[in-house]
């Protein structure tokens, strides 16, 4: 812990942390210091000068080492005899500042003269207007008009596209450089700059694409003036007339507090819109900022592809039908198949949806199988025992952190999760990014780890292994806690563990907290389980379990895989249903037929298959029945994020008329069944049947999740200024369960490893996951298209040479059932022997993961 | 390609310096001599060869003086006009060498493309002046017939289609 | 009239003593016409400092003489050279000497001289530097339009690594310490030493905060504990360890001992390079020395550090002032980097304060606000004023905005600024006036 020590500020002691920066120490106390360039997540540069305070220290006698007192027996202070920058100081005992004298504000007076006269009076009509701090601050302290000329004001350009989503007008910088210092500090991407020098200072970006970043959209929220203003939301509203919704991100399980901000609108029939995604504080999820997936791509929630009639197929063709009749046509048929019914639950769907669901498929028969879709990856047994601990923070992780990232691409499945790793990496973290080839985790990472595709397992038991051989097992806790470790101690005989795994096992080992990520790609569903273990193993065996900041951090497949696997769905019971093919299905809020080629011959071979869906999918059109839910801005629920905090989202959008939340529609279909019972009325209530249901819910009732506590540092409010315009907390912080670990009566399973190292033979698929790709949740925001690229596959230079394919050609990937066309791209990404497939660029499905595949250059 | 055509001393620049990004600067004054003026291709050239964002190296070549993201003449003449220049009739010397060319009274480049003439802040040659700098070598002690005389020699220098200048 | 100025000061024998032996300690070039040249340094003494001090010496008891011969920075702000050495932590595995060789203030080549006349004493000086801090590597920092120099010094530096005086294993002591020069681009700004430093690393050449210091940990070149020495400090060096520091202060004054260069421009009959020990009065040097005022004009204005310090009119008192750190301090200006800007009667103080204005402006980084707004409006000002378009709001304006700047800002860059502003307002306001038409009877109001 820090040391707290005593500072005067305006003749007042207050308590602070050691070094902490003495705006922000002020602020803590409720004492603003007006900043511009300084932000509390980025590192000081003094620039603005805006926050000149006096500074002193309190005089001390040098032969007593005691304070010094005036003759009215009041400390003496020594005072610098010039302004200084609060900014740029760290709170130190007997640290005196006054921010309260005629020279500080005449200093305040003074850079908001100087910042206004280059600066144009066009805040009636400019987006930042009645959030922007230079127009707030100068309310409080500025001058009423200007000594200098107008007439030389310089004139700039006012719409200056940087890259696709986000504008700059040149006239409104104040070059405080908060823009430029987010993307090198807090993103480390470089891709802002300052251009020329003196008052011609002005922001460039010549990356390519312009400003490539996946988080350009903070630089929006923290920019003083409006001079970045997002395409999205320019001129579409003024700030006032905005009502703010809190809402969760559904796009990646990070689970992202956003605001919708929200208003009645012309263009959407008078009723109530989202005009802009903003970030809402949340320091244990995503602090303040949110990816661009995120802020933009909420267009889904109104595009007109939305279904908004249930339909039933009669003849080929699409008959609309009531609500009413759709319950009772699909409960007559639940009724008819009993067991014989399959339900597949897709990882947007919300909590209440998935117990509803869940409900009906245990009223249809007590054997039905609850799958999830996509199926890729297991383990929620691995989670129950080491899921990272309640109360973890991935910013407080640093330099007795350590970090390992596996068989996942953070930046692009979990952006968030990245930025926080990255920066964990930056403030000292022992980060080891393993995966069958590079990601952008590497240039952060400590060590960052090849592994053939095919050995994520074996390379993961080999950490456990080189663990127990440095004497790295927390003997005491492993006494206390583990079970099977004897058996773990026999298998280890002979293991023969290869440099570079035992390497990167090193790094990891002797950190005080330890986190895991584990991700999917390239592991096939049998291996995950096993991954899951071994990183469990790893997390037991060293005694990172059962704390903050350590354990396990599945990256699932969409946002609320969690909270689908806890509600009792699985991924295996997707694949024995795809085994079984029973002849009626329920699936909601998931498109298999797009992504595995086998469900178009499953579903068309079904008799009857109910779709719960908000587009015309694949999927759909080998449905019999097409139910039309809404979309998380629709309506009020619950997703389960992957550090398994349950976190509420509201109403932020009129729902499109003719359609239903999916919870009620299952609740509808089951009161429509026999022994079925009323349907709940509001989704509360929902979720207080899981509170008494699911034991891991217990805790979870809304008023619980919605609770909310003083966050530091303060945005939003009275403070945009300081901290950005990214909201502040008013929906709820979540809630995250406890594991199994953090409970004192279960023990913990340690099973045996094996470090045998499988082959791959020919030329293996490996899906990868692209955060821009066509899914339906995100493909209806075309402001994001040009980031999304057309399908291609990456092979590597080798192969490509043995097969005459060159970097650009139109290729044709077959494997199994599935044939797919693709533009190839041919480098040394891909390591020799597989292909990488990104997923959902293209209509067809892709084969699965470590499929073997052949790849033919297409003629003409 | 600066990365074949001038490996050697490429090699030679990031020697010196613990990261490559410190290179920037020595390979900036390179590709400006190899290509003459750093256009937007030169600075991802540049960029790849750092491996920095082209944003940054765009950046740095628009802080200082002695890149040009424009093309300049064949002669880029720099006349100090600062005040210790000024006070030995740099003003007057400026304006007769831009008439001279006929170019108008803050400078340019001439239509042939020849010769560029732009005032520059002080060049450390105060003692020496009125003075220029003609691509980065400096001219002293000058005066508006012996600036005459310099520029005809370098118009022949450039009729001969001779590389070298300066 | 070489000598002329000893006879004038013949009444201080201490001083006098010293120079009647050495004509230059520093211009030695002015002497030894081909000391560039490595041999002829060699023969004259070169590099006998060095080798003295990695031979003989402690890296302690370098900084101990260079303190105790009070040797203070010659770039301008006149801080103890020694004490600058000892900041250094003796234990970080990484130090560097970093040579200011950025000249660039307006009326300052004594450095150019300098590393093109005598460069090995410049490079052996900051090789003294670097053994004292145990430094790993050495920059020489020289402004791009140094560019034939830079490569000339380039071959300098080679001569010395192959004598074994610079590089790997220096004179066999295990100490190893590569000398590279580093070429700026065209910025006044990269002469501030953090910014310099930014410079070097390839980032924009811009001020750091402060703290922490270049000689801290996290302050100085690539973060290391750096030294940032300016070149003439650094030729002082080799004198210093040769000669001891008594016999360095015994040149000059007590709290400005040693030799200095000044340097005249302007409105002077013999524009150029002269080292003087501090101590001599204006008078001196601008009449004895550099021969006066062209045309018989007389001297209205002094520029004594370039454009960054106050001007001073020539009174007879300033004339007479002696030229140390505290004297000149003391008439309201600041010896600086000694760059003497001279402006005979007939000179327009309005236009002189305007083009230096013009220069800070464009110089100016842009940073933080004040200066990078401050110096656009008061260049601004300027050229409303020169144009005839001046109103006493504008006059007014000239002596407040700079209250808006001074002491306000991240660097001196801005304070600098307003010197020449400040310091013509108020000495030769009645030329302001001409221009804005206030010295013509007041009708307008009548």
């Amino acid at each position: 812990m820090t040391e707290t020590i005593t500072i005067i500020i305006d003749g007042q002691d207050y308590q602070v942390p050691r070094g902490m920066n003495l705006v922000d120490a002020a602020k803590m106390h409720g004492v603003d210091i007006p900043v511009f360039c300084h932000h509390p997540k980025l590192e000081p540069v003094g620039m603005c000068r805006m926050c000149l305070v006096e500074l002193g220290s309190l005089a001390v006698n040098r032969e007593t080492g005691q304070p010094e007192r005036d003759e009215n027996g009041q400390p003496v202070v020594r005072w610098f005899p010039k302004l200084q920058t609060a900014c740029t100081q760290e709170a130190s005992p007997g640290m005196a500042v006054r921010t309260d004298s005629a020279a500080v504000a005449q200093a305040r007076y003074n850079v908001l003269e100087f910042l206004l006269t280059s600066h144009p009076l066009d805040c009636p009509i400019c987006d930042k207007g009645g959030e922007c701090p230079l127009q707030e601050l100068t309310m409080a302290y500025g001058p009423g008009q200007s000594r200098f000329i107008y007439d030389d004001k310089m004139h700039l350009a006012k719409q200056i596209p940087l890259g696709d989503l986000i504008c700059l007008d040149r006239e409104r910088c104040i070059q405080c450089a908060r823009c430029i210092r987010f993307c090198d500090e807090i993103v480390g991407d470089e891709v802002l700059a300052f251009h020329e020098r003196g008052r011609r200072l002005q922001i460039i970006t010549i990356s390519d694409p312009p400003f490539d970043t996946k988080f350009s959209g903070n630089t929006t929220d923290i920019c003083p003036v409006g001079a970045l203003t997002t395409v999205d939301f320019r001129f579409g509203a003024r700030p006032w007339e905005l009502d703010e919704v809190a809402s969760i991100c559904p796009h990646c399980p990070v689970g992202c507090n956003i605001s919708a901000s929200t208003r009645l609108d012309r263009d959407f029939g008078g009723r109530k819109m989202i005009k802009r995604i903003m970030p809402r504080q949340n320091e244990a999820v995503n602090e303040i900022w949110i990816c661009d997936k995120g802020r933009f791509g909420h267009h889904h929630s109104r595009s007109e592809e939305r279904l908004t009639q249930p339909m039933i197929r009669r003849d080929e063709e699409w008959v609309p039908i009531t609500w009413e009749t759709a319950y009772r046509e699909i409960a007559a048929q639940l009724a008819r198949h009993g067991r014989e019914s399959g339900f597949l639950a897709g990882a947007s769907l919300s909590n209440e949806d998935l117990w509803e669901l869940r409900k009906l498929a245990r009223l249809t028969h007590a054997d039905c199988s609850l799958g999830v879709w996509p199926a890729t990856m297991g383990g929620i047994e691995q989670v129950t025992q080491v899921g990272v601990g309640v109360g973890t923070r991935l910013q407080d992780l640093g330099p007795d952190s350590a970090i390992l990232v596996i068989a996942s691409d953070l930046d692009e499945e979990a952006p968030i999760w990245w930025l926080q790793v990255k920066q964990a990496a930056d403030r000292g973290a022992k980060v080891v990014a393993a995966n069958g080839r590079a990601t952008k985790l590497d240039q952060y990472a400590t060590v960052a780890l090849r592994y053939p595709y095919g050995e994520a397992v074996a390379a993961l038991n080999s950490f456990a292994v080189i663990a127990r051989r440095s004497n790295a097992i927390d003997e005491a806790f492993v006494a206390a806690r583990a079970e099977g470790f004897a058996e773990f101690d026999a298998s280890l005989k002979g293991a023969r563990v290869p440099k570079p795994y035992a390497e990167a096992a090193q790094a990891l080992l002797g950190a005080k907290d330890l986190v895991v990520f584990v991700g999917g790609e390239g592991v096939t569903l049998a291996q995950h389980g096993e991954l899951m273990q071994a990183a469990a193993n790893l997390l037991i065996l060293t005694g990172h379990a059962g704390r903050a900041n350590n354990g396990l951090i599945p990256v699932w497949p969409g946002a609320n895989m969690q909270g689908a696997l806890d509600m009792g769905f699985g991924p295996q019971a997707t694949h024995d249903l795809i085994a079984q093919r029973p002849a009626m299905w329920i699936i909601a809020e998931a498109d298999p037929v797009a992504e595995d080629a086998r469900m178009a011959e499953v579903l068309v071979g079904a008799e009857f298959v109910a779709l719960a869906t908000q587009f015309m999918t694949p999927t759909a059109e080998k449905a019999h029945v097409l139910l039309p839910v809404q979309s998380f801005a629709e309506r009020e629920g619950t997703f389960t994020n992957g550090l398994r905090r349950v976190q509420r989202f509201y109403m932020a959008q009129t729902p499109l008329e003719g359609t239903l939340p999916a919870w009620k529609v299952f609740a509808h279909i089951s009161s429509s069944m026999p022994g079925g019972a009323k349907p709940r009325i509001a989704p509360g209530l929902v979720m207080r049947d899981i509170t008494q249901h699911v034991l891991r819910y217990a805790e979870m009732s809304y008023p619980n999740l919605a609770h909310v506590e003083p966050q530091f540092p303060l945005v939003g409010g009275e403070d945009m200024y300081y901290g950005g315009t990214a909201y502040s907390n008013h929906g709820g912080l979540g809630v995250q369960w406890a594991t199994n670990a953090e409970k004192e009566k279960y023990s913990l399973a340690v099973r045996p490893v094996d470090v045998a190292r499988p082959r791959l033979d020919g030329l293996a698929v490996v899906p990868v996951r692209l955060l821009y790709d066509r899914e339906p949740l995100f493909a209806p925001s075309s402001i994001m298209h040009q980031r999304v690229p057309a399908p291609y596959v990456e092979l590597n230079v080798r192969d490509a040479e043995a097969l005459g394919i060159a970097e650009g050609d139109a290729v044709m990937l077959t494997a199994d059932d599935v044939q797919m066309a693709a533009e190839a791209r041919v480098n040394s990404h891909a390591p020799a022997g597989t292909v990488l497939v990104p997923q959902r660029l293209g209509a067809t499905p892709i084969p699965a993961t470590l499929v073997e595949c052949v790849v033919q250059k297409m003629e003409g | 390609m600066l990365a074949e055509k001038h490996a050697e001393r490429i090699e030679k620049i990031f020697a010196k310096y613990p990261d490559k990004r410190s290179g920037v600067m020595a390979l900036l004054y390179l590709a400006q001599e190899e290509y003459g003026w750093l256009s937007e291709e030169v600075l991802r050239e540049v960029a790849e060869l750092c491996d920095i964002d082209p944003t940054q190296v765009r950046s740095i070549a628009g802080f200082y003086t002695m890149y040009s993201e424009k093309p300049k003449g064949k002669f880029w003449l720099q006349v100090c006009t600062d005040l210790p220049c000024a006070l030995r009739g740099a003003d007057e010397f400026f304006s007769g060498l831009c008439a001279y060319l006929g170019l108008g009274e803050r400078g340019g480049t001439t239509e042939d493309g020849l010769f560029t003439v732009e005032p520059v802040m002080c060049l450390a040659a105060c003692d020496k002046a009125p003075m220029l700098q003609c691509n980065f070598h400096y001219h002293e002690n000058l005066d508006l017939e012996k600036v005459k005389m310099l520029v005809e020699q370098w118009r022949a220098e450039a009729g001969q289609g001779d590389g070298a200048v300066g | 009239m070489p000598g002329a100025w000893l006879l004038a000061d013949a009444k201080d024998p201490h001083r006098n003593g010293v120079l009647k032996t050495m004509t230059h300690i520093l211009l030695r070039n002015r002497d030894i016409a081909d000391i560039w040249q490595f041999d002829t340094y060699v023969a004259n003494g070169g590099y006998d400092a060095l080798k003295r001090a990695v031979n003989d010496l402690s890296p302690d008891e370098v900084i101990q003489i260079v303190s105790a011969a009070n040797l203070r920075g010659r770039g301008g702000a006149g801080f103890p050279t020694g004490r600058k050495w000892s900041f250094i932590p003796k234990d970080a595995p990484v130090k560097y000497v970093t040579v200011n060789a950025d000249e660039s203030e307006p009326g300052t080549f004594k450095d150019r001289e300098l590393l093109e006349k005598n460069p090995h004493q410049v490079i052996e000086g900051a090789l003294i530097a670097a053994y004292a801090i145990q430094a790993t590597a050495v920059y020489i920092y020289c402004r791009g339009e140094f560019w034939d120099l830079a490569l000339a010094l380039e071959e300098r530096i080679e001569e010395a690594r192959q004598a074994n005086l610079a590089g790997e294993d220096i004179l066999g002591s295990g100490w190893s310490c590569p000398v590279y020069v580093h070429l700026g681009a065209g910025a006044y700004i990269c002469g501030e030493e953090s910014a310099l430093l930014n410079s070097v690393q390839g980032v924009l050449g811009q001020p750091r905060v402060r703290p922490p210091f270049p000689a801290q940990v996290g302050g100085g070149l690539y973060y290391a504990p750096t030294v940032v020495n300016n070149v003439e400090t650094l030729a002082n060096a080799p004198w210093i360890i040769l000669n001891g520091a008594d016999a360095y202060k015994a040149i000059g004054t007590p709290e400005s001992p040693g030799p200095k260069i000044f340097c005249m421009s302007g409105h002077v009959e013999r524009p150029g390079n002269y080292e003087l020990p501090l101590g001599i009065t204006f008078r001196e040097l601008i009449y004895d020395q550099a021969g006066g005022i062209p045309n018989g004009k007389k001297l209205k204005g002094i520029l004594p550090s370039g454009a960054s310090g106050p001007v001073l009119r020539a009174t007879e008192e300033v004339l007479d002032a002696p030229l140390t750190y505290e004297s000149v301090a003391a008439l309201g200006s600041t010896l600086g980097s000694a760059s003497f800007i001279l402006m005979d009667e007939d000179t327009d103080m309005v236009w002189a304060a305007a083009k230096m204005t013009h220069f800070f402006r464009h110089e100016s980084c842009g940073k933080c606000t004040p200066c990078r707004e401050g110096t656009y409006w008061l260049d601004t000002i300027y050229e409303r004023i020169l144009r005839g378009e001046g109103t006493a709001r504008d006059l007014e304006l000239l002596e407040k905005v700079p209250q808006q700047i001074m002491g306000l800002v991240l660097c001196a860059l801005g304070d600098f600024a307003c010197n020449p502003v400040l310091s013509t307002v108020r000495q030769f306001r009645d030329e302001y006036e001409q221009y804005i038409g206030l010295a013509e009877p007041v009708a307008a109001e009548a």
